[in-house]
Protein backbone atom coordinates (compact mmCIF):
# COMPACT_ATOMS: atom_id res chain seq x y z
CA UNK A 1 0.00 0.00 0.00
CA UNK A 2 3.00 2.26 0.75
CA UNK A 3 4.07 1.88 -2.26
CA UNK A 4 1.43 2.54 -4.19
CA UNK A 5 0.50 5.76 -2.72
CA UNK A 6 4.75 6.63 -3.06
CA UNK A 7 3.79 6.01 -7.14
CA UNK A 8 1.14 7.67 -6.97
CA UNK A 9 2.75 10.63 -5.08
CA UNK A 10 5.59 11.25 -7.95
CA UNK A 11 3.45 12.13 -10.28
CA UNK A 12 1.85 14.83 -8.53
CA UNK A 13 4.99 16.38 -6.99
CA UNK A 14 6.31 16.29 -10.71
CA UNK A 15 3.44 17.78 -12.17
CA UNK A 16 4.04 20.69 -9.82
CA UNK A 17 7.11 20.93 -10.42
CA UNK A 18 6.49 21.32 -13.66
CA UNK A 19 3.81 23.62 -13.74
CA UNK A 20 6.08 26.58 -12.98
CA UNK A 21 7.39 28.88 -15.67
CA UNK A 22 10.47 29.36 -14.12
CA UNK A 23 13.38 26.78 -14.82
CA UNK A 24 13.09 24.16 -12.34
CA UNK A 25 16.42 23.21 -11.13
CA UNK A 26 15.78 19.92 -8.55
CA UNK A 27 19.25 20.72 -6.59
CA UNK A 28 21.00 18.11 -5.52
CA UNK A 29 22.84 17.85 -2.20
CA UNK A 30 26.15 18.21 -4.10
CA UNK A 31 25.06 22.07 -5.39
CA UNK A 32 23.55 22.65 -1.86
CA UNK A 33 26.01 21.98 0.36
CA UNK A 34 28.85 24.10 -0.95
CA UNK A 35 25.78 27.39 -0.62
CA UNK A 36 24.42 26.19 2.83
CA UNK A 37 27.92 25.51 5.02
CA UNK A 38 29.03 29.47 4.85
CA UNK A 39 24.97 30.17 6.11
CA UNK A 40 25.43 26.81 8.09
CA UNK A 41 28.72 28.34 10.10
CA UNK A 42 27.20 31.70 10.78
CA UNK A 43 24.17 30.18 12.23
CA UNK A 44 24.72 27.32 14.37
CA UNK A 45 28.01 25.26 14.59
CA UNK A 46 26.77 23.09 17.10
CA UNK A 47 24.09 22.12 15.72
CA UNK A 48 25.70 21.18 12.50
CA UNK A 49 28.29 19.08 14.31
CA UNK A 50 25.56 17.31 16.51
CA UNK A 51 23.33 16.53 13.31
CA UNK A 52 26.27 15.80 11.23
CA UNK A 53 27.46 13.00 13.58
CA UNK A 54 25.53 10.23 11.82
CA UNK A 55 26.42 11.02 7.73
CA UNK A 56 22.84 11.47 5.72
CA UNK A 57 22.66 8.90 3.54
CA UNK A 58 22.22 11.63 0.44
CA UNK A 59 22.61 11.02 -3.00
CA UNK A 60 20.00 10.91 -5.34
CA UNK A 61 17.07 9.11 -3.82
CA UNK A 62 16.53 11.79 -1.50
CA UNK A 63 14.52 13.76 -4.13
CA UNK A 64 11.58 11.38 -4.82
CA UNK A 65 9.86 13.72 -2.23
CA UNK A 66 8.86 10.41 -0.31
CA UNK A 67 5.77 11.59 1.97
CA UNK A 68 4.71 7.67 2.52
CA UNK A 69 8.53 7.07 3.03
CA UNK A 70 7.47 4.38 5.84
CA UNK A 71 11.20 3.31 7.58
CA UNK A 72 12.60 2.58 10.76
CA UNK A 73 11.17 5.19 12.61
CA UNK A 74 7.88 3.93 13.00
CA UNK A 75 9.18 1.19 15.68
CA UNK A 76 10.91 3.41 16.86
CA UNK A 77 8.63 6.00 17.40
CA UNK A 78 6.58 3.46 18.88
CA UNK A 79 9.16 2.49 21.68
CA UNK A 80 9.94 6.26 22.22
CA UNK A 81 5.58 6.55 23.14
CA UNK A 82 5.77 3.32 25.47
CA UNK A 83 8.83 4.45 27.24
CA UNK A 84 7.40 8.00 27.55
CA UNK A 85 4.17 6.16 28.69
CA UNK A 86 5.82 4.48 31.73
CA UNK A 87 7.78 7.30 32.70
CA UNK A 88 4.79 10.13 32.57
CA UNK A 89 3.05 7.35 34.65
CA UNK A 90 5.95 6.73 37.60
CA UNK A 91 6.59 10.81 37.51
CA UNK A 92 2.80 12.48 36.58
CA UNK A 93 -0.19 9.91 36.62
CA UNK A 94 0.07 7.71 39.45
CA UNK A 95 1.88 9.75 42.38
CA UNK A 96 -0.11 12.96 41.57
CA UNK A 97 -3.24 10.77 40.63
CA UNK A 98 -2.96 9.25 43.84
CA UNK A 99 -2.23 12.43 45.88
CA UNK A 100 -5.66 13.51 44.58
CA UNK A 101 -7.76 10.61 45.58
CA UNK A 102 -6.21 10.98 48.99
CA UNK A 103 -7.09 15.02 49.10
CA UNK A 104 -10.56 14.12 48.14
CA UNK A 105 -10.98 11.33 50.92
CA UNK A 106 -9.74 13.42 53.44
CA UNK A 107 -12.21 16.11 52.07
CA UNK A 108 -14.78 14.07 52.31
CA UNK A 109 -14.21 12.81 55.49
CA UNK A 110 -13.59 15.79 57.18
CA UNK A 111 -17.56 16.79 55.77
CA UNK A 112 -19.07 14.04 57.22
CA UNK A 113 -16.86 14.28 60.45
CA UNK A 114 -18.53 17.62 60.63
CA UNK A 115 -21.97 16.27 60.05
CA UNK A 116 -21.33 13.81 62.90
CA UNK A 117 -20.04 16.50 65.22
CA UNK A 118 -23.41 18.96 64.68
CA UNK A 119 -25.33 15.84 66.13
CA UNK A 120 -23.14 15.13 68.84
CA UNK A 121 -23.93 18.83 69.48
CA UNK A 122 -27.46 18.03 70.14
CA UNK A 123 -26.87 15.63 72.57
CA UNK A 124 -24.88 17.77 74.88
CA UNK A 125 -27.20 20.44 74.30
CA UNK A 126 -29.79 17.68 75.66
CA UNK A 127 -27.80 16.91 78.59
CA UNK A 128 -27.47 20.27 79.62
CA UNK A 129 -31.17 20.93 79.41
CA UNK A 130 -32.03 17.87 81.82
CA UNK A 131 -29.33 18.81 84.36
CA UNK A 132 -30.49 22.34 84.26
CA UNK A 133 -34.21 20.75 84.73
CA UNK A 134 -32.99 18.75 87.26
CA UNK A 135 -31.25 21.68 89.13
CA UNK A 136 -34.52 23.92 88.95
CA UNK A 137 -36.37 21.04 90.67
CA UNK A 138 -34.07 20.44 93.10
CA UNK A 139 -34.21 24.08 93.95
CA UNK A 140 -37.59 24.07 94.26
CA UNK A 141 -38.39 21.45 96.17
CA UNK A 142 -35.98 22.70 98.54
CA UNK A 143 -37.70 25.93 98.58
CA UNK A 144 -40.78 24.36 99.34
CA UNK A 145 -39.41 22.38 102.32
CA UNK A 146 -37.90 25.95 103.46
CA UNK A 147 -41.67 27.05 103.20
CA UNK A 148 -42.83 24.75 105.37
CA UNK A 149 -40.71 24.62 107.97
CA UNK A 150 -40.80 27.93 108.19
CA UNK A 151 -44.74 27.98 107.67
CA UNK A 152 -44.81 25.50 111.08
CA UNK A 153 -42.62 27.81 113.22
CA UNK A 154 -45.16 30.60 112.08
CA UNK A 155 -48.10 28.86 113.60
CA UNK A 156 -46.17 27.70 116.19
CA UNK A 157 -45.63 31.35 117.39
CA UNK A 158 -48.90 32.46 116.56
CA UNK A 159 -50.51 29.93 118.73
CA UNK A 160 -48.41 30.59 121.97
CA UNK A 161 -49.12 34.28 121.12
CA UNK A 162 -52.51 33.60 121.06
CA UNK A 163 -52.50 31.65 124.02
CA UNK A 164 -50.70 34.21 126.22
CA UNK A 165 -53.15 36.49 124.95
CA UNK A 166 -55.70 34.52 125.95
CA UNK A 167 -54.54 34.01 129.01
CA UNK A 168 -54.02 37.71 129.75
CA UNK A 169 -57.64 38.44 128.63
CA UNK A 170 -58.77 35.97 130.96
CA UNK A 171 -57.13 37.55 133.57
CA UNK A 172 -58.54 41.04 132.80
CA UNK A 173 -61.91 39.60 132.46
CA UNK A 174 -61.34 38.46 136.25
CA UNK A 175 -60.04 41.30 137.33
CA UNK A 176 -62.98 42.94 135.90
CA UNK A 177 -65.75 40.70 137.28
CA UNK A 178 -64.17 40.80 140.68
CA UNK A 179 -64.23 44.69 139.86
CA UNK A 180 -67.57 44.51 138.91
CA UNK A 181 -68.44 42.52 142.10
CA UNK A 182 -67.03 44.89 144.44
CA UNK A 183 -68.40 47.93 143.10
CA UNK A 184 -71.68 46.12 143.61
CA UNK A 185 -70.90 44.96 146.61
CA UNK A 186 -69.55 48.35 147.62
CA UNK A 187 -72.75 49.55 146.02
CA UNK A 188 -75.04 47.12 147.74
CA UNK A 189 -73.77 48.41 151.20
CA UNK A 190 -74.17 52.12 150.14
CA UNK A 191 -77.63 51.12 148.70
CA UNK A 192 -78.92 49.71 152.17
CA UNK A 193 -77.47 52.51 153.86
CA UNK A 194 -79.24 55.35 151.29
CA UNK A 195 -82.08 53.08 152.33
CA UNK A 196 -82.15 53.19 155.74
CA UNK A 197 -81.34 57.08 156.16
CA UNK A 198 -84.87 57.48 153.28
CA UNK A 199 -86.79 55.55 155.36
CA UNK A 200 -85.57 57.56 158.77
CA UNK A 201 -86.08 60.55 156.99
CA UNK A 202 -89.86 59.67 155.57
CA UNK A 203 -91.21 57.54 158.16
CA UNK A 204 -92.62 59.99 161.38
CA UNK A 205 -91.51 62.15 162.85
CA UNK B 1 20.97 30.47 -8.42
CA UNK B 2 20.02 31.01 -5.06
CA UNK B 3 16.45 30.41 -5.26
CA UNK B 4 16.44 27.27 -2.92
CA UNK B 5 18.43 27.97 -0.65
CA UNK B 6 17.38 26.76 2.72
CA UNK B 7 17.66 30.01 4.87
CA UNK B 8 15.68 31.48 7.65
CA UNK B 9 14.03 33.35 5.04
CA UNK B 10 10.86 31.59 3.35
CA UNK B 11 11.58 29.91 0.36
CA UNK B 12 10.20 31.70 -2.47
CA UNK B 13 8.03 30.32 -4.98
CA UNK B 14 5.96 26.93 -5.14
CA UNK B 15 8.53 24.86 -6.55
CA UNK B 16 11.01 25.48 -3.66
CA UNK B 17 7.99 23.87 -1.47
CA UNK B 18 7.42 20.98 -3.89
CA UNK B 19 11.47 20.52 -4.20
CA UNK B 20 12.81 20.86 -0.80
CA UNK B 21 10.35 20.84 2.13
CA UNK B 22 7.46 18.43 1.30
CA UNK B 23 8.77 14.81 1.93
CA UNK B 24 12.36 15.91 2.09
CA UNK B 25 13.69 14.37 5.32
CA UNK B 26 17.03 14.08 7.17
CA UNK B 27 17.91 10.48 6.96
CA UNK B 28 20.31 8.89 9.08
CA UNK B 29 21.43 4.81 8.66
CA UNK B 30 20.88 3.17 11.88
CA UNK B 31 22.07 -0.27 11.24
CA UNK B 32 20.58 -1.40 7.47
CA UNK B 33 17.56 0.41 7.57
CA UNK B 34 17.17 4.49 7.53
CA UNK B 35 15.34 6.82 10.02
CA UNK B 36 13.88 10.22 9.98
CA UNK B 37 16.34 12.03 12.17
CA UNK B 38 14.22 14.90 11.64
CA UNK B 39 11.13 13.06 13.31
CA UNK B 40 13.37 11.61 16.13
CA UNK B 41 15.09 14.84 17.07
CA UNK B 42 11.60 17.09 17.54
CA UNK B 43 10.07 14.10 19.26
CA UNK B 44 13.18 13.58 21.57
CA UNK B 45 12.18 17.65 22.38
CA UNK B 46 9.01 17.23 22.70
CA UNK B 47 9.60 14.23 25.19
CA UNK B 48 12.08 16.37 27.37
CA UNK B 49 9.63 18.96 27.59
CA UNK B 50 6.63 16.76 29.31
CA UNK B 51 9.17 14.90 31.49
CA UNK B 52 10.48 18.26 32.14
CA UNK B 53 7.76 20.12 33.11
CA UNK B 54 6.00 17.07 35.09
CA UNK B 55 9.46 16.78 37.27
CA UNK B 56 9.13 20.25 37.82
CA UNK B 57 5.80 20.46 38.56
CA UNK B 58 4.51 17.46 40.12
CA UNK B 59 7.41 17.18 42.79
CA UNK B 60 5.89 17.68 45.93
CA UNK B 61 2.21 18.02 45.83
CA UNK B 62 0.86 20.76 48.30
CA UNK B 63 -2.36 19.93 49.77
CA UNK B 64 -3.32 23.49 48.33
CA UNK B 65 -1.71 23.83 45.16
CA UNK B 66 1.09 25.73 42.95
CA UNK B 67 0.25 27.37 39.70
CA UNK B 68 2.00 24.35 37.82
CA UNK B 69 0.91 21.58 40.11
CA UNK B 70 -2.77 23.23 39.84
CA UNK B 71 -2.57 22.66 36.02
CA UNK B 72 -1.20 19.38 36.12
CA UNK B 73 -3.97 18.30 38.21
CA UNK B 74 -6.71 20.24 35.26
CA UNK B 75 -4.98 18.26 33.06
CA UNK B 76 -5.10 15.07 34.81
CA UNK B 77 -8.86 15.46 35.54
CA UNK B 78 -9.46 16.37 31.67
CA UNK B 79 -7.64 13.03 31.05
CA UNK B 80 -9.57 11.21 33.74
CA UNK B 81 -12.92 12.40 32.74
CA UNK B 82 -12.32 11.96 29.29
CA UNK B 83 -11.09 8.37 29.58
CA UNK B 84 -14.28 7.79 32.08
CA UNK B 85 -16.61 8.99 29.61
CA UNK B 86 -15.80 6.78 27.15
CA UNK B 87 -14.18 3.45 29.02
CA UNK B 88 -16.67 3.62 31.95
CA UNK B 89 -15.51 2.44 35.21
CA UNK B 90 -12.58 0.45 34.46
CA UNK B 91 -10.64 3.52 33.46
CA UNK B 92 -8.31 3.24 35.72
CA UNK B 93 -5.43 1.41 34.00
CA UNK B 94 -6.03 3.58 31.03
CA UNK B 95 -5.53 6.67 32.34
CA UNK B 96 -1.59 6.54 31.25
CA UNK B 97 -2.11 5.51 28.27
CA UNK B 98 -5.00 7.74 26.97
CA UNK B 99 -2.79 10.59 28.93
CA UNK B 100 0.53 10.42 27.02
CA UNK B 101 -1.57 9.25 23.65
CA UNK B 102 -3.18 13.67 24.19
CA UNK B 103 0.01 15.21 25.52
CA UNK B 104 2.22 13.71 23.13
CA UNK B 105 0.37 14.81 20.23
CA UNK B 106 -0.97 18.19 21.78
CA UNK B 107 2.95 18.70 22.63
CA UNK B 108 4.04 17.85 19.30
CA UNK B 109 1.06 19.75 17.15
CA UNK B 110 2.16 22.91 18.98
CA UNK B 111 6.22 22.63 19.37
CA UNK B 112 5.61 22.36 15.51
CA UNK B 113 3.51 25.69 15.19
CA UNK B 114 4.51 27.77 18.07
CA UNK B 115 8.82 26.63 18.52
CA UNK B 116 11.40 28.42 16.18
CA UNK B 117 12.60 25.40 14.10
CA UNK B 118 14.23 27.36 11.64
CA UNK B 119 16.66 28.83 13.43
CA UNK B 120 18.51 25.32 13.38
CA UNK B 121 19.18 24.41 9.86
CA UNK B 122 19.28 21.05 8.88
CA UNK B 123 21.79 19.59 6.11
CA UNK B 124 18.25 18.64 4.44
CA UNK B 125 15.10 18.90 5.25
CA UNK B 126 13.99 20.66 8.01
CA UNK B 127 12.28 20.53 12.05
CA UNK B 128 8.74 20.71 12.19
CA UNK B 129 6.23 18.88 14.25
CA UNK B 130 7.18 15.12 14.97
CA UNK B 131 3.27 14.61 13.89
CA UNK B 132 3.87 16.16 10.38
CA UNK B 133 5.63 12.39 9.63
CA UNK B 134 3.58 9.58 8.47
CA UNK B 135 5.89 7.04 10.43
CA UNK B 136 4.55 8.60 14.09
CA UNK B 137 0.93 9.02 13.42
CA UNK B 138 0.55 5.09 12.03
CA UNK B 139 3.19 3.92 14.84
CA UNK B 140 -0.11 5.98 17.56
CA UNK B 141 -2.61 4.20 15.39
CA UNK B 142 -1.18 1.20 15.46
CA UNK B 143 -0.16 1.58 19.10
CA UNK B 144 -4.25 2.69 19.48
CA UNK B 145 -4.83 -0.95 17.56
CA UNK B 146 -3.03 -3.25 20.03
CA UNK B 147 -4.25 -1.40 22.85
CA UNK B 148 -7.64 -2.18 22.32
CA UNK B 149 -7.00 -5.69 21.39
CA UNK B 150 -5.57 -6.39 23.97
CA UNK B 151 -8.15 -4.35 25.72
CA UNK B 152 -10.43 -6.81 24.91
CA UNK B 153 -9.20 -10.11 24.70
CA UNK B 154 -7.60 -9.37 28.55
CA UNK B 155 -11.71 -8.77 29.57
CA UNK B 156 -13.05 -11.25 27.56
CA UNK B 157 -10.64 -13.84 26.47
CA UNK B 158 -11.02 -15.55 23.35
CA UNK B 159 -15.04 -14.59 23.72
CA UNK B 160 -13.32 -10.89 22.54
CA UNK B 161 -14.20 -12.84 18.86
CA UNK B 162 -17.76 -13.44 19.21
CA UNK B 163 -18.37 -9.08 18.49
CA UNK B 164 -17.29 -9.95 14.87
CA UNK B 165 -20.55 -11.77 14.32
CA UNK B 166 -22.14 -9.60 17.13
CA UNK B 167 -25.39 -8.30 15.33
CA UNK B 168 -25.58 -10.41 12.62
CA UNK B 169 -22.64 -12.84 10.74
CA UNK B 170 -23.57 -11.41 8.10
CA UNK B 171 -21.74 -7.92 8.97
CA UNK B 172 -18.81 -10.52 9.46
CA UNK B 173 -16.46 -9.03 6.60
CA UNK B 174 -17.54 -5.29 7.49
CA UNK B 175 -16.45 -6.12 11.24
CA UNK B 176 -13.52 -7.54 10.07
CA UNK B 177 -12.82 -4.27 7.86
CA UNK B 178 -13.14 -1.52 10.60
CA UNK B 179 -10.04 -3.06 12.10
CA UNK B 180 -8.49 -1.91 9.42
CA UNK B 181 -9.92 1.23 8.59
CA UNK B 182 -9.73 2.07 12.39
CA UNK B 183 -5.93 2.50 12.66
CA UNK B 184 -6.07 4.15 8.96
CA UNK B 185 -8.42 6.62 9.54
CA UNK B 186 -6.82 7.96 12.71
CA UNK B 187 -3.29 7.99 11.40
CA UNK B 188 -4.16 9.74 8.60
CA UNK B 189 -6.65 12.56 9.79
CA UNK B 190 -3.66 13.35 12.37
CA UNK B 191 -1.40 13.07 9.36
CA UNK B 192 -3.25 14.99 7.04
CA UNK B 193 -3.86 17.44 9.29
CA UNK B 194 -0.71 19.11 11.10
CA UNK B 195 1.06 18.43 7.37
CA UNK B 196 -1.35 20.28 5.37
CA UNK B 197 -1.46 23.13 8.34
CA UNK B 198 1.83 23.40 8.15
CA UNK B 199 2.19 23.44 4.55
CA UNK B 200 -0.83 26.25 4.04
CA UNK B 201 1.46 28.43 6.26
CA UNK B 202 4.34 28.10 4.55
CA UNK B 203 3.26 28.73 1.39
CA UNK B 204 0.93 32.10 2.61
CA UNK B 205 4.34 33.09 4.17
CA UNK B 206 5.99 32.79 1.26
CA UNK B 207 3.68 34.87 -1.28
CA UNK B 208 1.95 37.55 1.22
CA UNK B 209 3.35 39.63 4.04
CA UNK B 210 4.11 38.94 7.08
CA UNK B 211 0.70 39.52 8.88
CA UNK B 212 -1.85 37.62 6.64
CA UNK B 213 -0.49 34.29 7.69
CA UNK B 214 -1.74 35.24 11.34
CA UNK B 215 -5.20 33.95 11.48
CA UNK B 216 -4.28 30.83 9.97
CA UNK B 217 -1.41 30.13 12.27
CA UNK B 218 -4.04 30.37 14.92
CA UNK B 219 -6.50 28.24 13.38
CA UNK B 220 -3.49 26.25 13.27
CA UNK B 221 -2.99 26.20 16.80
CA UNK B 222 -7.11 25.62 17.38
CA UNK B 223 -7.69 22.47 15.15
CA UNK B 224 -4.19 20.55 15.93
CA UNK B 225 -5.37 21.13 19.84
CA UNK B 226 -8.77 19.79 18.88
CA UNK B 227 -7.08 16.42 16.70
CA UNK B 228 -4.99 15.72 19.70
CA UNK B 229 -7.95 15.82 21.93
CA UNK B 230 -10.14 13.70 18.99
CA UNK B 231 -7.28 11.31 18.32
CA UNK B 232 -7.09 10.67 22.04
CA UNK B 233 -10.98 10.18 22.68
CA UNK B 234 -11.24 8.12 19.71
CA UNK B 235 -8.49 6.01 21.40
CA UNK B 236 -10.36 5.98 24.80
CA UNK B 237 -13.66 5.17 22.63
CA UNK B 238 -12.16 1.91 20.94
CA UNK B 239 -11.04 0.37 23.86
CA UNK B 240 -14.13 1.05 25.57
CA UNK B 241 -15.95 -0.30 22.92
CA UNK B 242 -13.90 -4.00 23.15
CA UNK B 243 -14.18 -3.82 26.81
CA UNK B 244 -17.87 -3.15 26.52
CA UNK B 245 -20.15 -5.95 28.60
CA UNK B 246 -21.55 -9.18 28.11
CA UNK B 247 -25.03 -8.64 26.16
Amino acid sequence: MANMIMASSKPVMTTIVASNPKLPKIPTPKLLKPQLIPTLKSISLFTLTSLSFAPPSVGAEIEKAALFDFNLTLPIMMAQFLLLMFALDKVYFTPLGEFMDQRDAAIKEKLSGVKDTSEEVKQLEEQANAIMRAARAEISAALNKMKKETQLEVEQKLGEGRKKVEGELQEALANLENQKEETIKSLDSQISALSQDIVKKVLPL
Amino acid sequence: MNGISCSINAPNGLYDISGVEVGQHFYWQIGGFQVHAQVLITSWVVIAILLGSALIDVRNPQTIPTAGQNFFEYVLEFIRDVSKTQIGEEYGPWVPFIGTMFLFIFVSNWSGALLPWKIIQLPHGELAAPTNDINTTVALALLTSVAYFYAGLSKKGLGYFSKYIQPTPILLPINILEDFTKPLSLSFRLFGNILADELVVVVLVSLVPSVVPIPVMFLGLFTSGIQALIFATLAAAYIGESMEGHH
